[in-house]
């Protein structure tokens, strides 16, 4: 995002309409987050923070929470809302937009290609799925129509991303199939964010 | 019970200045429903902000200078905030209980503005309406459906599953959504961004000279309705669907890459002015002649 690319990756550039959309995403990302004003986030989200990283051994207990590691931890949050949640998930999701962007005129290993569709989207898929069940967790008191509409539609981009999947895996030369299953992902952690911005203590 | 609060006789020490500049709060009233009502003074291109979890959002634009609020709350569980900041209008609709059930959260808004008046709107369920604003616009929600009339101006569209409806909208229009249908009535835009996973997509009006329409969808339906005198150069793909097709095409000069998968359909129609690109992956695509 900032400072030079490298000439390959602006050759890339030129040449991959996705990939330039993505850049433009980060891009238009960036600058929002640069205009945000600090909103404090819900609770949960440090539950589920403090949870994963007690996980992963990075912090020991609860008192973590009042270290001064946690405090350095949590401020950069303090000005996180839904763009930038959905924005977390970014990474991921540029290693999936690679993945899923190799060239269109040559002949495929269709057993490695799949693999590293797999490799690159599995990830991001486990990051979803735990954000996906955390935020369905808060929503059981929230408002029964937002609640509906949004298992409904978490329901309809599992069962997209699944069946661009399986176009992929069938075709993998298959650059719309490719295209489909990256803004299907997008939507689902879109989707996340929301559940997260609408679950107990948000409002 | 419909009560008018000013700030003389509701909250004196806010006209007083002993809350930010603008600041007023309009409810705390024992009453259940009620319907509150609040002006402000604004200047040329004012900001308008509602955030509403629950309820219908009516905007309509006038040739006052000012904004009027009127808030018609189901009960007194919620409080409604409208503050001014310079010329900046910001409403919130903000729960008190963490008891309340959500038909005794709701409220209604009826606002009128300036027609150049610069809106943003988050509504979770009720309903979005607004019309006759000039001004750039962003709209969210997760089950609201939201119609625009006579809207202009760069206006971006969210929803999770509620529909769109826009009916003769001009300017740059991008909207979104997983389940919600798209309408695209009478459209004057020069840029047109419509995407949905599920839902389906109907777009009739002018197209523009040099305008790009971008319609896509995963499955259900897309419509293109052309009159005899419009110029386009047209893409239309499905790549599980059918695209079906009514108008007369040229091959196109544009370079189209042929994809290798789906039904594709490239060419111009008289002189290819507008660029349209529809595409779809299991769903159908009718480029159909308008009546």
């Amino acid at each position: 995002m900032e400072g030079e690319r490298p000439s390959a990756a602006e050759a890339h550039l030129r040449t991959c309409a996705n990939c330039r959309a993505l850049v433009e995403d980060l891009e238009s990302i960036r600058q929002a987050a640069a205009e945000l004003t600090d909103v404090a986030p819900p609770e949960r989200v440090w539950v589920s923070l403090r949870a994963q990283l007690e996980q992963e051994g990075l912090i020991r207990d609860a008192s973590a929470r009042k270290s001064g590691a946690w405090q350095w931890l949590t401020r950069p949050f303090t000005a996180w809302p839904r763009l930038a949640i959905a924005g977390a998930y970014l990474a991921a999701l540029i290693a999936v937009a690679f993945a899923l962007s190799g060239p269109i005129d040559q002949q495929y290993d269709d057993y490695r290609w799949s693999s590293a569709m797999q490799d690159s989207t599995a990830p991001l898929s486990a990051q979803l799925n735990t954000a996906e069940q955390a935020g369905l967790t808060s929503l059981a008191t929230s408002d029964p129509t937002v609640t509906a509409s949004l298992h409904d539609n978490l329901a309809i981009v599992d069962n997209y991303i699944a069946l661009c999947e399986k176009s992929v895996r069938d075709e993998p030369e298959n650059e719309v199939a490719r295209d489909y299953l990256y803004t299907a992902y997008q939507q689902k952690a879109e989707l996340v964010a929301q559940l997260a911005e609408h679950g107990d203590g948000s409002r | 019970m419909s009560t008018q609060l000013t700030p003389r006789n509701v909250r004196p020490w806010a006209a007083a200045g002993l809350l930010v500049p603008g600041l007023m709060l309009l409810a705390a009233r024992p009453a259940s429903a009620d319907r509150l009502t609040q002006h402000f003074k604004v200047d040329a291109h004012p900001v308008v902000t509602i955030h509403n979890p629950n309820g219908t959002v009516t905007v309509r634009a006038w040739t006052k200078s000012e904004v009027m609020v009127v808030a018609n709350r189901a009960t007194n569980q919620v409080e409604v905030d409208a503050e001014q900041t310079e010329n900046r209008i910001d409403i919130l609709t903000r729960q008190v209980s963490g008891t309340a059930n959500p038909d005794e959260l709701r409220t209604d808004y009826e606002i009128s503005v300036p027609e150049d008046a610069e809106l943003e709107i988050h509504d979770d369920a009720g309903g979005v309406n607004v019309s006759n604003v000039l001004g750039d616009m962003n709209v969210e929600t997760i089950a609201a459906g939201v119609d625009l009339e006579d809207s202009a101006g760069y206006l971006t569209v969210k929803t999770v599953g509620g529909a769109f409806q826009c009916v003769r909208c001009a300017g740059r229009l991008e909207v979104s959504s997983i389940s919600g249908s798209f309408k695209l009535i009478d459209m004057r835009s020069y840029n047109v961004r419509a995407q949905t996973s599920t839902g389906n997509i109907l777009f009739t009006g002018s197209f523009l000279p040099n305008a790009n329409y971008r319609l896509k969808n995963y499955s259900g339906v897309i419509e293109v309705r052309f009159m005899p005198g419009d110029s386009f150069d047209l893409s239309a793909t499905s790549l599980k669907g059918k695209v079906n097709n009514e108008a007369k095409l040229t091959p196109s000069s544009k370079h189209h890459l042929m994809p290798r998968f789906g039904n594709a359909l490239f060419g111009t129609f008289n002189s290819g002015r507008a660029k349209v690109e529809l595409s779809s992956f299991d769903g159908t695509i009718n480029i159909l002649k308008r009546d």
